[in-house]
């Protein structure tokens, strides 16, 4: 070993000072005089590189676009809102870090984020620590009731029974076998326990199902494909897919489907996390009929939806975003729903304080682009969104097989198990 | 090497770290100090450079390149958690969540006594010594080395994330294991505890830079020295080096599972992504731009790269891949021995066929 | 309806016999009065038939009509109107079948809308009003009619049943019937008969008698139901096996000795078939699986055999050659559209000299610095991956690229049971092995390829006889990048093709490197044929990740033991 002379040794604590003086160790007295100045700021946690990326970064921009427009009519309380946009990388433990590093370090009001209730769940601990508000705009599998989670999308009861209750009918196909497919975690087995549960409660017996898991980011379902198949032609009743993989699974599954010949009338597949997204690298005729379940369809038809649709359009145009302009999904919906519901809550309790804010929540009323008035009440961080069942159609779309009347009321606990 | 006392660079590094460790501990006590947060990262970054020294200890001094310590940082991560879990269901009475969405009413009997930390602490040990053991024995006396032992961690770590991403397992699957609420009956949110565990965990990068510093001044030392530089030289001249390897190696796998062990309880989840491929790559470029050969190098590489990490995931998250790999490439090709290369202003000039103009030779 | 009026066809004829033989008997004495009779009552008949046919034409008219307005009803009556779309193709008229076709196809297609004046057929001519085919343009404010899946089976159905029957083109009967097949005991059982009875084709008529037999399953007479068993046998599926098998609770099995014999063979022989279809299903999808693995693995064993660096960036080349892919296919769509089907082949050079030329340039500004070091080159590798894939993703953007599916990769034809030969996979057959076959005359017949294999076997010796060993390094660097590019077009069809997509095949393709063997090519091939058929054996045992898991260990477990793996070049020993 050489020696070390004075100055590499001053270049090393040059270097760990550096290090710790950067601007994670800068002192929050610092960042919080900038926020002061007549802004606020949100905090968005959704990423913009690895698996979630494609579907996760268009929320950014949305949230983005809907902190424009109120700004445009004089923002919050007086002040402006400022976004903060991170790149938690798909990585779940980075959410939580991330998470941690805005409402600590940067004070931000309120955070919009998560997709994989993977991630929700590692940044629950850290919201309910820092008494911070999180914004969950994605449906998922309910059981769970925090008081710092904003929950803006629909649980299983208004998501995922509908839909199965209307296969099941006579309006649908009468089904009663069911194959479930799904990604190994906890949304889909948590789903599916849902699901098997309220067969249970119909007196369908255990034969009539079968549950499969495959690895997040799978793609070769050809034995898989070929299993369902087999499984279509034991007979005992009409049978169908449920389909609960995400991401990039979902179009190789269709696509493997589509080329082993079977159509929708002869297995329909309920893909229960499918959105427009997933149709965009596909060719969508031998696909036709296929299902999906959420509380926002591209294809509604309402003067609100209308309205959205354009105002993506140009903000797409406009800030060169680099996502297509045409494609609108559930959960940048429900990221914009979002935004605003904050803001109206914020104004009603003419505060920023997360208690404050919370208790404002009751009684909260906006119109979504969907066509339908979202709700919320005392009881719970829920909030009510209407139900639509899609069917895919030739031009990568959804057309609306189906809608609710109303908002049906949010259930958090599933009775099903 | 040199001993000890001599080596000033070491010992100020040393000084560097017991004076945070100390820093912190007055933090807990009084109102000043560092705050909840800060103290957390630091606390992370020490982590991860315990992580950064026990491949030092192996590649830098052994010359075996291991891509799948994450395996080793895993295991003691996961035995950490299902204590946290256990013991936080024995005080608490909350059921994890993977056991809801599972069905599950009860824990699997591998899960018994996980409640009493000794009991983790000594999993830990065992299964960290048996894997570690019995692949370096197979691989060591295959004399299966170099670039051939490298894919074939990686391989392992693959296998490892794959299996733990399976729900049925009973290790919490994809969503890992989340929901810590006591650690030794306090609760694991408060910032004094918090800033108290980062206080053990500088601590521990103390002892463990100290420890390996000993065990390296000494015969033992020399002897690493030597069968990395020339093995067949050494086997010559009689030495035993697949009990020296085996022993090298078990030891570095245990000090990446205390680095898990202090990892988890401080970032609150933990799950398979730990067990990425990716992962284990990058603690080879924590100590490659830190300084291999030094264990100032690793250590400074391991937390420099991660603080630039946080910052920038924050700050300007599009950059940090672009500089990541720029960085890399520049180590690689511009500073082979790192930082420490950069300090000591020994540059080389990227012909391919000159020797590295220093004291550790080629790496093969 | 239809079966009345083909009764009342039926009694006319006879009676037209009837008047002809008594016109005859009249000609004897003593029977004028009751000839006279039968005459007056033959004129009637004539007269009443005169009159009623255009009242059935009227009635057909209205019946037309009463169509069209429950086609732009409720779901329910758009339900009866397939229902009897396919009543029509059973038994109408030629007229009615020919008026019935368009509007079936248009329904599907999306083409029909209906108006307030009624419904609007939209063809390739002009749009037209679907009850009086007269030339006119839907009104506004029109909305087509949507199906939900039952009425949609249904309304398939009627397309088919309607072609089957009009069809101009042989092929498109034959696909009608294919179509059909499958539901065949859902039909009208005549429907396969009349079309049997018009079809000029030998060969389609032959199948569709052997459809009409094969529904007749649960006929009446024992005889045809045997007929039934033997044809449904001759296309053994699990579906047929669940019909037969449906009939071990019959009372004719327990009853009649030979329909019991007819059932347990056909039975044992439908069995036979499917067991002979999972075994080519199990064949074919290993043989898949290794070619994907083959290809993606071939490139990197030309670089390890040669250099001895592990190309963590392999994946990435596979990436970009699916990006170069999606870009001719782009440049063709906008300034060849006649071409856009041959995407694939067009882009073969192009996506070889793309990946050849990165890799090449790969080497020559990194790797060539570091070709002493592998381990440092492997953690430059990683950079460069990292690199491409964050550079790809801010170029492109992170969402699946859109491939067209041509013609020759899209479906499949089903061959024994349950097996289905699609054809996308096939095209990857095909091109792993267009692949082995230019990688291997390259290395056996040219001059590089020699060089190439004298420095994998002794870089030095090779350097010293006067080979220009690091010209040859990059040349082995661009080849082996090429070969990865190749296969990243031969994925496009298959996998979805993201910034991310090269990162599922690094581990896979060292594995079949390190298995096979450093720097051998029939290595290379052993390697992927044993782990893609091992792992698709396992795979519906014990799921996907088992399977990945248990191969993995097997070939670490194999390493230990022979690290050189199966044929070595060299020994990797010290």
């Amino acid at each position: 070993m050489s020696t070390f002379s004075r100055r590499s040794f001053l270049q090393a604590t040059g270097v760990t000072a550096a290090g710790l003086a950067s601007p994670i160790g800068m002192p929050a007295i610092v960042r919080s005089a900038h926020a002061a100045s007549g802004t606020v700021k949100l905090g968005c946690l959704f990423s913009s590189s690895g698996t979630m990326a494609n579907i996760e970064g268009r929320l950014n921009h949305v949230v983005r676009m809907a902190a424009d427009e109120i700004n445009a009519k004089g923002g919050v309380n007086g002040r402006t809102i400022e976004v903060a946009v991170s790149d938690p990388a798909s990585d779940w433990p980075l959410y939580a870090q991330v998470g941690k590093q805005m409402l600590e370090q940067d004070k931000v009001a309120a955070l919009f984020g998560c997709w994989t209730s993977v991630s929700r769940k590692s940044v629950l601990p850290v919201v309910e620590q820092a008494n911070g508000l999180l914004f969950y705009p994605l449906h998922f599998e309910g059981d769970e009731n925090s008081k710092n989670i904003v929950y803006v999308n629909s649980p299983p009861a208004s998501s995922v029974l509908p839909a199965v209750d209307y296969l099941m009918g006579e309006e649908g196909v009468s089904a009663k076998r069911f194959f479930m497919l799904g990604s190994d975690y906890v949304w889909p087995r948590t789903i599916n326990k849902q699901l098997k549960g309220y067969w249970k409660s119909k007196g369908i017996p255990e034969t009539a199902w079968r549950e499969e898991y495959v690895p997040l980011g799978f793609s070769n379902f050809q034995t898989l494909v070929n299993q369902i198949r087999a499984f279509a032609d034991k007979g005992g009743g009409k049978p169908i897919v449920v389909l609960t993989v995400v991401g990039s699974s979902i179009p190789d599954f269709l696509r493997e489907f589509a080329n082993q010949g079977i159509k929708a009338t002869d297995v329909p597949v309920l893909g229960l996390d499918m959105v427009e997204a997933d149709l965009e690298g596909l060719n969508t005729e031998p696909l036709v009929g296929h299902l999906n379940c959420w509380a926002y369809l591209q294809n509604a038809k309402s003067a609100a939806n209308k309205t959205f649709l354009k105002q993506w359009a140009e903000y797409v145009k406009a800030k060169n975003v680099p996502f297509k302009g045409d494609v609108v999904i559930d959960p940048m919906v429900s990221a914009y729903n979002s935004v605003h519901l904050w803001a109206m809550a914020a104004a009603k309790a003419n505060s920023f304080d997360v208690l404050e804010v919370r208790k404002a929540f009751a009684g909260l009323s906006f119109d979504c682009p969907s066509g339908y008035k979202l709700g919320m009440t005392a009881e719970n961080n829920y909030v009510s969104r209407g139900v639509f069942i899609g069917s895919v159609n030739e031009k990568q779309g959804f057309d609306i097989l189906w809608q609710s009347k109303d908002a049906p009321k949010p259930v958090p606990f599933s009775p099903y198990g | 090497m040199k001993p000890l006392a001599s080596d000033r660079a070491f010992l100020i590094l040393l000084a560097a770290v017991l004076a945070v460790a100390l820093l912190l501990v007055i933090s807990i006590a009084t109102p000043f100090g560092l705050s909840a947060y800060l103290a957390n990262v630091i606390g992370q970054l020490a982590a991860f450079a315990v992580l950064a020294l026990s491949l030092d200890l192996i590649w830098g001094y052994l010359g075996i390149l291991s891509l799948g310590h994450g395996l080793f940082f895993g295991i003691g991560g996961y035995v950490v958690a299902m204590h946290l879990l256990k013991h936080s269901h024995e005080v608490t009475g909350k059921v994890p969540d993977f056991m809801q969405f599972m069905g599950w009413a009860e824990f699997p009997f591998y899960w018994t006594g996980f409640g009493f930390f000794p009991y983790a602490l000594l999993v830990t040990a065992v299964v960290t010594l048996l894997i570690s053991g019995v692949f370096g024995y197979v691989s060591f006396r295959s004399r299966v080395g170099g670039v051939y032992f490298a894919i074939t961690t990686q391989a392992l770590v693959y296998v490892a994330m794959l299996l733990m991403f399976r729900n049925d397992t009973g290790f919490g699957g994809n969503n890992g294991m989340t929901g810590f609420t006591v650690v030794f009956g306090w609760p694991i949110g408060g910032s004094r505890v918090v800033i108290a565990m980062a206080a053990v965990s500088v601590l521990m990068l103390g002892l463990t830079l100290l420890g390996c510093r000993m065990l390296l001044a000494g015969r033992f030392g020399m002897l690493m020295i030597a069968a990395r530089d020339d093995e067949v030289r050494l086997r010559t001249l009689g030495y035993e080096t697949l009990r020296l390897k085996l022993v090298v190696w078990c030891l570095s796998a245990l000090i990446a599972a205390l680095a898990g062990m202090l990892y988890v309880p401080q970032v609150g989840i933990i799950n398979p992504r730990l067990l990425a491929p990716e992962l284990s790559l990058e603690i080879a470029v924590w100590v490659a731009i830190g300084g291999r050969g030094h264990l100032v190098g690793a250590m400074i590489g391991a937390v420099l790269v991660n603080a630039v990490k946080f910052w920038l995931s924050v700050a300007a998250p599009e950059l940090w891949p672009f500089i990541l790999s720029g960085l890399i490439v520049l180590v690689v090709l511009v500073f082979p021995n790192g930082l420490v290369d950069l300090a000591k202003l020994k540059l080389v000039r990227p012909t391919g066929l000159k020797h590295m103009a220093s004291g550790t030779p080629e790496l093969r | 309806m239809a079966i009345q009026r083909c009764s009342q066809a039926r009694s006319i004829q006879s009676l037209w016999l009837t008047g002809d033989w008594f016109g005859r008997l009249s000609a004897r004495k003593g029977r004028q009065r009751s000839v006279h009779m039968m005459r007056r009552v033959f004129i009637a008949a004539i007269l009443f038939v005169a009159v009623w046919a255009p009242s059935l034409l009227v009635a057909a008219e209205a019946g037309h009509a009463d169509l069209m307005g429950k086609l732009c009803g409720d779901a329910a009556s758009l339900g009866d109107v397939g229902r009897a779309l396919v009543g029509i193709a059973a038994d109408g008229s030629q007229d009615e079948r020919a008026w019935a076709t368009p509007v079936a196809r248009a329904v599907i297609d999306r083409k029909l809308t209906c108006d307030t004046k009624g419904a609007v057929v939209i063809s390739g001519e002009g749009s037209f009003d679907a009850l009086t085919r007269e030339q006119r343009v839907a009104v506004e404010g029109g909305r087509s009619p949507f199906l939900n899946l039952k009425n949609r089976a249904l309304f398939e159905t009627a397309v088919a049943a309607l072609a089957l029957r009009t069809a101009p083109d042989p092929a498109q009967r034959g696909a009608a019937l294919r179509t059909l097949e499958r539901q065949a005991a859902g039909l009208p059982e005549h429907l396969f008969e009349a079309a049997a009875e018009q079809e000029s084709d030998a060969g389609l008529r032959a199948q569709m008698t052997a459809v009409a037999q094969a529904a007749a399953l649960n006929s009446a007479d024992p005889a045809k139901r045997i007929g039934a068993l033997k044809r449904i046998s001759a296309t053994p599926d699990r579906r047929a096996l669940t019909q037969v098998r449906a009939l071990v609770a019959d009372p004719a099995y327990a009853g009649d000795p030979e329909f019991k014999r007819a059932v347990d063979a056909a039975i044992a022989t439908i069995e036979r078939g499917i067991t002979a279809g999972d075994v080519l299903a199990a064949l074919y999808n290993g043989l898949s699986f290794a070619s994907i693995l083959f290809m993606a693995a071939i490139g990197l064993a030309v670089i390890f055999g040669l250099m001895g660096v592990i190309n963590l960036a392999q994946g990435e080349m596979i990436m970009i050659g699916a990006y170069v892919t999606w870009m001719v296919q782009e440049g063709l769509r906008h300034l060849a559209p006649a071409l856009l089907d041959w995407y694939l082949i067009i882009a073969i050079p192009a996506a070889f000299l793309v990946t050849a030329a990165v890799g090449i340039a790969l080497e020559a500004i990194l790797l060539r610095h570091l070709y002493r070091r592998p381990l440092m080159s492997l953690l430059a590798t990683w950079a460069v991956s990292l690199f491409l894939i964050n550079l790809v993703r801010v170029t492109f953007g992170t969402q699946n690229l859109n491939f067209v599916t041509p013609f020759y990769v899209a479906g499949g034809v089903p061959v024994i049971g349950d097996f289905i030969f699609t054809w996308n996979r096939m095209f990857a057959i095909a091109f792993a092995v267009l692949t082995l076959g230019i990688t291997w005359g390259l290395m056996r017949l040219t001059p590089l390829g020699l060089n190439i294999r004298a420095v994998t076997q002794n870089r030095t010796m090779a350097g010293c006889i006067g080979i220009p060993v690091r010209r040859v390094d990059t040349m082995a660097f661009g080849l082996g990048s090429g070969l990865a590019g190749l296969a990243g077009l031969a994925l496009a069809p298959i996998y979805s093709v993201n910034p991310q997509m090269g990162q599922n095949f690094i581990i896979d393709s060292f594995m079949v490197v390190v298995l096979g063997g450093v720097g051998t090519i029939v290595g290379t091939v052993v390697a992927a044929l044993g782990i893609g058929q091992i792992n698709v054996l396992i795979e519906p045992m014990w799921g996907a990740v088992a399977a990945k898991v248990i191969v993995l260990m097997m070939i670490i477990a194999f390493l230990q033991w022979r690290p050189e793996g199966l044929f070595a070049i060299k020994g990797r020993r010290k």
